[in-house]
């Protein structure tokens, strides 16, 4: 374990040196993995769906805020949609809308969010999202993880449809209408999902901010267990065909993930936790202080050997004397005097040069 | 000469002021809570109406050639006077959700900013103490 602390405090440190590098290298990757996910799922805007715009756009995204993912993400699907039709692209476009004026006026931070949780799902590793965003967000991320999922289910929709698109005429715009509206409204295993998620995040939140020992870790295995719990019982009703053991196996990467997250986030140790009651004029406060788990990080001491040590010694030598009698004559002068180089301060201790051959 | 207390406290505050959160909440502050309250609501008025005229759109197109044949069939008094219910389920929902939050954002700003304020005065009587 400490090992395990010692590698996460040099990984902040690193964190807190390189940031303004980090930060762009992190949002570059986001962007250039996202936006690639999608030219992979949808791709039928030749011009889009080429390396070099996709790398031009990721670059972009590095140096903007984050929002700007979003808004790329947007821009490249809405392009895709349109690519393939042009009804397909105002479904989207007005899917999007709602989306952004009725939710994300209120929670723009959660943006990325949208934009993670349709590429787990590419990744086949969505159960991740609604625990992580449970211990990390608050209760309104809820809803996000609900949009995120929808907009997953529409990009799905319009991929599923694609060829059945593709052999309407170019007069039939409200079948091609209906058969988007039918295909998003109509699928039941986006709402079992969407809900499951939304609950998940719910009830992670709730645990995790409960005054309990280990609060973090029952929140992700109660949440991993109620989600799977939804889903079969979503299963059960809508007979939406889940599959019971690839849910199972993408909880037991959420929780591996959730685990991660907490040894970064909330490490702390139960074994110290002091209770301590007092009061003022207004109040009693009963006070539960959980120490954070953290250890020293192992400081290294470069020691220089001077080079004027080896002209010193060279010198004596070149007097009349060996150089290891020289070198032991400086040691006996240091021990009597009692001036050793404390362990830390380097060879430049008390503002002496301690091997410099010519002070003694 | 250095203060370190003074140092410490303009250098906690300057970290409010830049995060996105002390950003926010000086802007929420620089409103009366009527009047903030009166903004949000107006704008989410917008919103929802947008919102629900691109919904509306949408159900028209649904089905726009049985729409247009039965349109002079249909009670449009009626079907106007439904739609504007459903309108206002919505547009109430809405703005019943958007007063709640703000109100909460609001009384949070309101509380995160006296504690910002008393560290200003804090600081004011620091910088009185020296000169």
């Amino acid at each position: 374990m400490t090992d395990l602390l010692e590698i996460r405090e040099k990984i902040k440190l690193f964190y807190s040196k390189y940031e303004v590098f980090l930060l762009p290298v992190i949002k570059f990757l986001i962007a250039f993995i996202t936006l690639n996910a999608l030219n992979g799922k949808m791709g039928y805007m030749v011009r889009l769906d080429n390396m070099a715009v996709v790398l031009i756009a990721a670059l972009a995204c590095s140096f903007l805020p984050v929002g700007c993912i979003v808004l790329f993400t947007t821009l490249f699907s809405l392009l895709h949609m349109y690519a393939l039709s042009m009804e397909v692209a105002l479904v989207g476009f007005c899917f999007y809308m709602v989306i952004y004026l009725l939710f994300f006026r209120f929670a723009p931070r959660d943006s990325l969010v949208i934009v993670l949780t349709p590429l787990l799902f590419s990744l086949r590793i969505p159960y991740v999202m609604p625990i992580v965003v449970g211990l990390v967000c608050g209760p309104a991320s809820a809803v996000s993880v609900g949009c995120g999922v929808g907009v997953h289910y529409l990009l799905q929709t319009v991929t599923d449809n694609s060829s059945a698109i593709n052999t309407m005429g170019e007069d039939d715009l409200s079948g091609k209408l209906r058969l988007m509206i039918d295909g998003l409204l109509g699928n039941r295993e986006m709402l079992v999902i969407a809900a499951s998620f939304a609950i998940t995040v719910l009830v992670v939140y709730l645990i995790r901010r409960m005054s309990i020992d280990h609060a973090w870790t029952i929140a992700m295995v109660s949440g991993a267990l109620l989600n799977i719990v939804i889903l079969l019982i979503g299963d059960l009703i809508y007979d939406i065909n889940i599959s019971v053991v690839g849910a199972l196996l993408g909880s037991l990467l959420a929780l591996a993930a959730a685990k991660v997250v907490e040894f970064f986030r909330f490490c702390v140790d139960y074994s110290r936790t002091e209770k301590v009651q007092f009061e003022d004029d207004e109040y009693y406060y009963y006070v539960k202080a959980v120490p954070k788990m953290s250890v020293a990080m192992s400081t290294k001491t470069v020691k220089k050997i001077s080079s004027q040590y080896e002209r010193g010694t060279a010198a004596q030598t070149r007097g009349g004397g060996s150089g290891s009698r020289g070198y032991g004559n400086q040691q006996k002068h240091r021990g009597e005097s009692g001036h050793t180089t404390p362990a830390g301060q380097g060879a430049s201790g008390r503002g002496r040069k301690p091997l410099d051959f010519e002070e003694y | 000469m250095l203060n370190e207390e003074r140092v410490i406290l303009m250098t906690r505050m300057a970290s409010y002021e830049g995060s996105p959160e002390g950003r926010r909440n000086v802007k929420i502050g620089n409103y009366f809570r009527s009047d903030y309250l009166a903004l949000q609501l107006l704008k989410s008025l917008a919103s929802v109406t947008i919102c629900f005229a691109v919904i509306f759109g949408l159900y028209i197109f649904y089905d726009f050639e049985d729409f247009m044949q039965n349109l002079y069939e249909i009670d449009l008094v009626a079907f106007v006077k439904k739609v504007i219910i459903y309108y206002g389920v919505a547009a109430g929902v809405y703005l019943a959700s958007t007063y709640a939050v703000c109100t909460y954002r609001y009384a949070k700003a309101k509380r995160d900013l006296k504690n910002y304020y008393h560290n200003l005065k804090k600081l004011n009587s620091l910088y009185d103490e020296q000169f």
